[in-house]
């Protein structure tokens, strides 16, 4: 009974992995931007859900307008500062945004603290529930059933939409869909604020349950790119399988080995790169 | 007559059940300069990239200066004697055209040029080879120039200076006038027939006046089988050679 | 990235009064220890990122493991000054070594994450090893042994001035050392690879090779500051392993292709820290910008941009 206790945890851990992975897989895929600032807008998220809810006192007010928020600061730094730099290799990508993330990191410190906060469960959601023979926090089922909504919704966006279909085309080639005669410039900074938007999204989500720290940004940073990699850059379901199978085995190892479960990923990590370089669910 | 520095025996090469190269045997003497030409998609890049090591022949056999090289990484081929100049300019952009040169020579050295604790000046050699070659290329004057800023018909002819600074048995000489400018390709057309009293040379080129005015022995490809071999003369007249590209001209 | 540029009557000069004025600058002989090491690790970062072309983001790992050697050779083992820092020279390199010949199996953002994947896996594996590595207290009590050859005791290092003195002369001798390492064919070989990997094959170098070496031989260093590092505090923190950005960050700042850079780069993060710890703890913010800035307009860092100013001034003379 145990395991399916870690089981559904890890389900949820996992569609929060997912969440910021996919977001970071279709920057990579469409704009081939490295973005080392994913886990620094994810921290940003949890923190705006603490500051949202203390200044509304309404979780769900902060669900709404927070990932609008990270998006838009995303939205304003692509056009600032990103978009300049997409030309440059990837280690131009890597050192502008570890750069930013150090400074979104060392603002948050400023704004809130150098302690972690903690987000009390919106009141319609605390308690649990009864599921077989154990009791099951309602905000983790929330949690589960809630990213399992948005992870439809996107695949809706990206397979059936106009946008979709451009975001496609262009990780395909951005130069076609720019001679097609699309503002390619805007369809980046949207893509790139929609990714950036859903790690908030998910760092909003999490903040209830692990509460939010100054260098949660830093740690997610490193899983996102294990779950990106191990489901091969660019892919929708690898995020989502990636983020699973991470989320997955990070539970089900918290109660026999933690430090193991990291070795394992990392190690996963580097076994896909070398022996299948581009994903479990990439094309080559 | 002697034996030919490059013998390529029965060579095929198929991309998924498409034969690119079929079954092509050819031989270059030493000392000549022996051009492959033929319109698009005849095969003579592919074959090129047989012989550099580029792609794997399916079948078929390379020998080079009697030694089988078929299946040999590009890397090795390169001290062996073999070198190659890029249809596309791939130069070290950033650094000066001497250093170019000096590296290129260097490369013969291959892991020996490990040594870490040594300086550049203990292996005079490598300056002196780039300092002549610079001569022959006629690009004293900008020794210190940065390969990038040199002018495209320049770089053409600096590619074609690395691979002589291999002190290579042959030269493979891929499309070396590609994209130039008219007013430089008779400087290239020169400083090939120049090289062409030193070096075994095998040009693959689609400009068909060079050619003719400097090759010794021509191979015509079509549909990656050999068409006709011979003289420029010969070629020139040979009606098989003519349909083969009349169908492109048109 | 800036190319190699030669001070007249050589950098090395310039390096050495350097040394000898630092400790007379600076408020404590212990800051510019610190400053000499962390510029050992930016140099060495520096022979990867701004010589060879490699992002590495092991350095941490490197660091860390000659922090750790070092200190449980002393510790367990007993042995002296000299051999802790030859252990963790050889070590490093070994470790640099195999690290670097399965990250360059892969280019681009694949090379990067492996080192990033190892660096992670190093740092988990110490912090499993408590038993030797103290975990995530760190290895304390860390020795400084005298410097001592053949039963010759030549200085107890027990002074910060003595110890200073002694990481200056070890600075100096692999600033010359990388200084001819990159004036040799290795070195420019290396470059070479950075700017045209296609060519550098085609010409006859097996790039793979090259690059192992440039792995070994910045390990060697990096672990080598590391294990200086653990005698400077007799302490050896888990988050050593950690350093990766840190070092890489200096090394940007500093000038990615310029040795000078590096030690421009290490002291002005160690004094700008060292300033603001107490009054603005938050002092990273300023990295964190000025790594933009490099990035987008001073590539040459710092010492590219007293470079430029130096040509400047010297064009004006000649007019």
């Amino acid at each position: 009974m145990l395991y399916i206790f870690q089981i559904l945890n890890g389900l949820g851990l996992g569609m929060i992995y997912f969440l910021i992975s996919v977001g970071l897989t279709i920057i990579f895929g469409l704009l081939n931007f490295v973005n080392f600032a994913h886990g620094a807008f994810f921290m940003v998220g949890g923190y705006l859900c603490y500051s949202l809810v203390a200044l509304t006192g309404s979780f769900w007010i902060s669900l709404l307008i927070g990932p609008l928020i990270v998006a838009f600061l995303a939205w304003v730094s692509e056009k600032t500062l990103f978009h300049r730099i997409y030309h440059l290799p990837h280690t131009f990508h890597i050192l502008v945004t570890v750069g930013i993330a150090l400074i979104l990191q060392e603002s948050a410190i400023i704004i809130w603290g150098p302690i972690g906060k903690n987000i009390a469960v919106p009141q319609e959601l605390q308690g649990v529930v009864t599921l077989w023979s154990f009791a099951y926090p309602v905000y983790r089922l929330f949690l589960i059933a809630f990213t399992i909504v948005i992870g439809m919704i996107l695949w809706f966006l990206l397979e059936r939409t106009r946008f979709g279909a451009l975001v496609r085309a262009g990780s395909e080639s951005a130069e076609m869909v720019s001679l097609l005669g699309v503002n390619i410039h805007r369809l980046f900074a949207q893509t790139f604020a929609l990714g950036v938007g859903l790690a908030g999204l998910a760092g909003i989500l999490s903040a209830p349950i692990r509460g939010v720290h100054p260098f949660m940004g830093v740690e997610v940073l490193g899983i996102a790119f294990v779950v990106v990699v191990i489901g091969g850059m660019g892919s929708f379901i690898g995020a989502l399988m990636g983020g699973l199978m991470v989320g997955l085995v990070q539970s089900v190892m918290s109660t026999v080995w933690p430090e193991g479960a990291s070795l394992m990923i990392y190690g996963a990590m580097a076994a896909v790169i070398l022996l299948r370089p581009y994903g479990l669910f990439g094309r080559a | 007559m002697s034996k030919a520095i490059l013998q390529i025996e029965n060579l095929s090469l198929s991309y998924n059940g498409f034969m690119a190269v079929n079954k092509v045997t050819l031989n270059v003497a030493h000392k000549t300069i022996h051009s492959v030409i033929g319109p698009n998609g005849a095969g003579k890049t592919s074959l090129f990239h047989c012989l550099t090591g580029v792609r794997r022949p399916t079948s078929g056999r390379v020998l080079f200066d009697g030694k089988e090289i078929t299946h040999q990484p590009a890397h090795r081929r390169t001290c062996t004697g073999l070198a190659r100049s890029f249809q596309i300019t791939s130069l070290f952009q950033n650094l000066s055209v001497q250093e170019n040169l000096r590296l290129a020579s260097q490369g013969r050295d291959g892991d020996r040029a490990l040594v870490f604790w040594r300086s550049i000046a203990g292996r005079r050699e490598h300056m002196e080879m780039a300092d002549s070659i610079m001569e022959r290329l006629g690009l004293t004057q900008k020794a210190n120039i940065a390969a990038g800023d040199l002018s495209h018909g320049q770089q053409r002819i600096l590619e074609v200076g690395m691979a002589l600074c291999g002190k290579p048995k042959l030269l493979l000489l891929d499309e070396p006038t590609a994209g130039m400018g008219v007013e430089d390709i008779p400087v290239m057309t020169r400083l090939i027939a120049d090289l062409g009293k030193d070096y075994s040379i095998m040009l693959i080129e689609h400009n068909m006046g060079i050619v003719m005015s400097i090759s010794d022995t021509i191979t015509v490809m079509s549909q990656g089988e050999i068409l006709v071999e011979g003289t420029p003369a010969a070629v020139r007249t040979d009606e098989r050679v003519r349909e083969a590209y009349l169908g492109e001209a048109a | 990235m800036a190319g190699p540029f030669v001070l007249p009557g050589g950098s090395n000069l310039a390096v050495a009064a350097t040394l000898v004025l630092l400790p007379l600058i600076l408020p404590s002989p212990t800051l510019a220890t610190e400053i000499l090491i962390f510029a050992m690790a930016a140099l060495a970062c520096n022979l990867l990122l701004g010589y060879g072309g490699l992002l590495s983001f092991g350095q941490g790992m490197f660091f860390g493991a000659g922090a750790y050697l070092a200190a449980i050779a002393m510790i367990h083992a007993k042995v002296g000054l000299l051999v802790a820092l030859l252990t963790a020279l050889c070590s490093g390199a070994l470790i640099a070594a195999l690290v670097g010949a399965l990250a360059i199996r892969r280019t681009g953002i694949y090379f990067v994450m492996l080192t990033l994947a190892f660096n992670q896996t190093a740092y988990f594996i110490a912090y499993t090893l408590d038993g030797w590595t103290g975990g995530d207290n760190g290895l304390l009590d860390v020795p400084r042994p005298p410097l001592a050859l053949f039963g010759h005791i030549f200085s107890d290092l027990g002074s910060p001035t003595a110890y200073y003195v002694f990481v200056a002369v070890v600075f100096l001798i692999i600033f010359m050392a990388s200084g001819r390492i990159i004036a040799s064919p290795f070195g420019s070989t290396l470059i070479a690879i950075r700017e045209n990997e296609a060519r550098a094959d085609a010409v006859g170098y097996n790039t793979r090779h090259f690059k192992i070496v440039a792995f070994a031989i910045s390990g060697a260093i990096t672990s080598l500051s590391g294990a200086l590092y653990a005698m400077l505090l007799n302490f050896a923190p888990l988050e050593n392993i950690q350093m990766s950005e840190s070092i890489l960050i200096m090394t940007v700042i500093g000038g990615a292709g310029s040795l000078l850079g590096s030690l421009l780069g290490a002291g002005s993060w160690v004094i700008i820290s060292d300033i603001l710890a107490d009054i603005w703890p938050r002092w990273q913010i300023l990295m964190g910008g000025a790594l933009i800035l490099v990035v987008l307009f001073l590539r040459g860092g710092i010492w590219g941009g007293i470079e430029s100013l130096l040509k400047r001034c010297l064009n004006k003379k000649e007019r």
